[in-house]
């Protein structure tokens, strides 16, 4: 049974990963406690929080709403800065089996392009997630993933200063997503994530007032899934480099409607934050499947659902 | 104390290597809502014989987790992460240790208590509640703890917040624990301010919203004097003197 896929086949470098089940950037920090709670070298690769040029502290309390099978979030983009994690982190990773991407997010242009310098030739490093879809930033971040200009420019900046492949990462919160996928992928994005959080609000109504300390939020969870599922349909067959689906996946089942809807790999999020292990089990239960039903290679369930 | 449920649960991994001022992630759902966890401190262990494996925990309904964690019946299986965080520092050689506790409060200090006797030290308690009936059963803690009762109402102890019990009992003790409301904290950091701690390590129990509970997803974060801290990991114990207020 073959469950490795090839993220990106016209890199270089490429981006091979045993299995299509990852973790979602900002649901296991930078994988060095979770690597002690789960066997992470199962997983096919580990995304870290999302990392800016300088350290960030973030948003105020609260920073988490629960809504029905869903979490708001107003986190802000805490971080360690890229320095830390070059020089604390990325020796860690340099050890592990499992691949570790490094998801980046800025307020400029250039904030993304000397992200991407600082992280070529880090040994640990083994692609690079270009977070446009940051809804928790006052400038930059979401912003660029709602123009198709911005999010090309972002895309051929990291692409000019790294051999490392490039995912970019998309916001849904946009009127049509192929536009902005067309944009990244002719831009040179080697592979595209999708989605990132959907922008989002609660209201405290014994204080009247917004209930985050970041006044909005974005929405994660099961909550989230068809609406990352119709995206991914909707991406894939509009666009040639590999799909990596992510938004509500909490079980087997939910990975595999993604990888049907056309998703070359799946992210695992929220689900991680209620069993570290979801990944893992979504994975072992995507083995059972390929078993079941005699499936000898998971490329042959990718976008299986398309209409004929 | 009505509204308010001790459960026992076999947990022997966690139990056994369960520290006074952790806590355990509870699911509270066999779907996906509510979806997150909730952050429960380690109540007890089984007494003597930790090989036993049983763990207590002891919460208050106050909204859809607890009031299905409430419905549970003997026999049915619940999912616990645990032990999580850093719990109370004791200082080793044995001493006067001031516990303090407002309404479910008491949940992480009984076991504090227990574990103190156990090692030697010299136990009291202030427990408060707002009336007789929500105090917690004075026969459920150690005999060899020093018990003094304050209740909002004067229906039993002596009238008031428990706080008010401090001004007698603090200058004998060299470490306080506390655990309640937001409102007991700021009572024992203006008191803090007046001197009543002078040179004394005064460690609370912190609360916010969790998302995961050890450490990945940053949604705990609190501002301290030393910097920003994840309650989950960090913490939850704090030092009354780090806090911001
Ligand atoms: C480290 C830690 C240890 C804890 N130990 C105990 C314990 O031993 N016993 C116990 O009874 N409780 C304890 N709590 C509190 C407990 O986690 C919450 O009461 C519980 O999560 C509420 O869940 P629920 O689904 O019943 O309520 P929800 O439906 O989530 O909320 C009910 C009400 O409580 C409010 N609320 C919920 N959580 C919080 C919060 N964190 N801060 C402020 N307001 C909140 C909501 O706004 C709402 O009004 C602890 C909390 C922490 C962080
Ligand atoms: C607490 C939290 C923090 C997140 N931080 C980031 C981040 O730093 N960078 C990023 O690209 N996405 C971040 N995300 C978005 C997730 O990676 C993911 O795209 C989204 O949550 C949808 O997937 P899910 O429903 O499986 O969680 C975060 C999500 C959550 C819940
Ligand atoms: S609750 Fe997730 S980091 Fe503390």
């Amino acid at each position: 049974m073959k469950l490795s896929v090839q993220l990106a086949p016209h890199n270089r470098r490429g981006l091979l990963l045993n299995n299509p089940v990852m973790t979602a950037s900002g649901t296991v920090e930078y994988g060095t406690e979770y690597a002690q709670v789960v066997d992470i070298n199962r997983l096919g690769a580990i995304i870290c929080k999302g990392t800016t040029l300088t350290p960030r502290r973030g948003n105020p309390q609260p920073r988490l709403a629960e809504t029905p099978s869903g979490l708001l979030n107003s986190v802000g983009l805490q971080n360690i800065g890229i320095d830390a994690l070059i020089n604390e982190k990325a020796p860690i990773w340099a050890t592990w089996l499992v691949p570790v991407i490094v998801n980046i997010a800025g307020e400029r242009v250039e904030d993304y392009a000397q992200l991407a310098r600082r992280l070529e030739g880090v040994a640990g490093v083994s692609g690079i997630e270009v977070n446009i879809s940051c809804p928790n930033l006052a400038r930059g971040g979401m912003e660029f993933g709602q123009s198709p200009q911005m999010a090309a420019e972002v895309t051929a900046a990291v692409k000019a200063n790294t051999t490392l492949p490039v995912i970019v990462k998309l916001t849904p919160n946009v009127t049509d997503i192929t536009q902005i996928a067309h944009a990244v992928a002719e831009a040179g994005a080697d592979a595209i994530s999708l989605i990132n959080t959907v922008s989002g609000m609660a209201i405290d109504i014994a204080k009247r007032k917004p209930f985050l300390g970041g006044i909005s939020g974005g929405l994660s969870g099961p909550a989230i899934k068809p609406i990352a599922v119709y995206m991914v349909h909707q991406v894939s067959g509009a666009v040639e480099v590999p799909i990596i689906g992510c938004g509500g996946i909490s079980c087997t089942n939910d990975a595999l409607e993604f990888i049907m809807a056309g998703a070359t790999a799946v992210q695992v999020g929220t689900a991680n934050l209620v069993s570290p292990n979801a990944p893992v089990e979504v994975l072992e239960g995507m083995e059972r499947f390929l078993e079941r039903e005699g499936v000898e290679d998971i490329a042959q369930l990718i976008g299986a659902a398309k209409a004929p | 104390m009505p509204g308010t449920y001790l459960l026992w649960v076999m947990a022997p991994e966690i139990a056994s290597e369960a520290q006074p001022g952790q806590f355990v992630m509870v699911r509270t759902s066999e779907g996906y809502d509510p979806l997150l966890r909730r952050p429960l401190s380690i109540h007890r262990v089984a007494r003597g014989e930790r090989e036993h494996g049983a763990l207590a925990l002891l919460f208050a309904v106050v909204g859809r987790g607890t009031n299905w964690l409430a419905q549970r019946k003997e026999g049915e299986a619940i999912d616990l992460l645990g032990p999580l965080g850093h719990g109370f520092k004791v200082d080793p050689p044995p001493r006067n240790l001031l516990l303090v506790a407002g309404g479910v409060g008491i949940a992480p200090l009984v076991f504090l208590a227990q574990r103190g006797i156990a090692e030697g030290h010299q136990v009291a308690l202030l427990l408060g509640a707002s009336a007789k009936a929500q105090l917690y059963p004075a026969h459920l803690i150690p005999p060899e703890v020093n018990l003094l009762v304050a209740t909002e109402d004067g229906s039993v102890g002596r009238r008031g917040m428990v706080t008010h019990l401090l001004a007698d009992h603090a200058p004998g003790a060299e470490q306080v624990f506390a655990c309640g409301p937001i409102s007991m904290y700021q009572a024992l950091a203006d008191m803090s301010r007046k001197g009543m701690f002078e040179g004394k390590s005064v460690q609370v129990s912190m609360e916010v919203r969790m998302g995961c509970g050890r450490g990945a997803c940053y949604g705990c974060a609190l501002e301290t004097k030393s910097g920003l801290r994840l309650v989950c990991k960090d913490g939850p114990i704090f030092e009354l003197k780090d806090l911001i207020w």
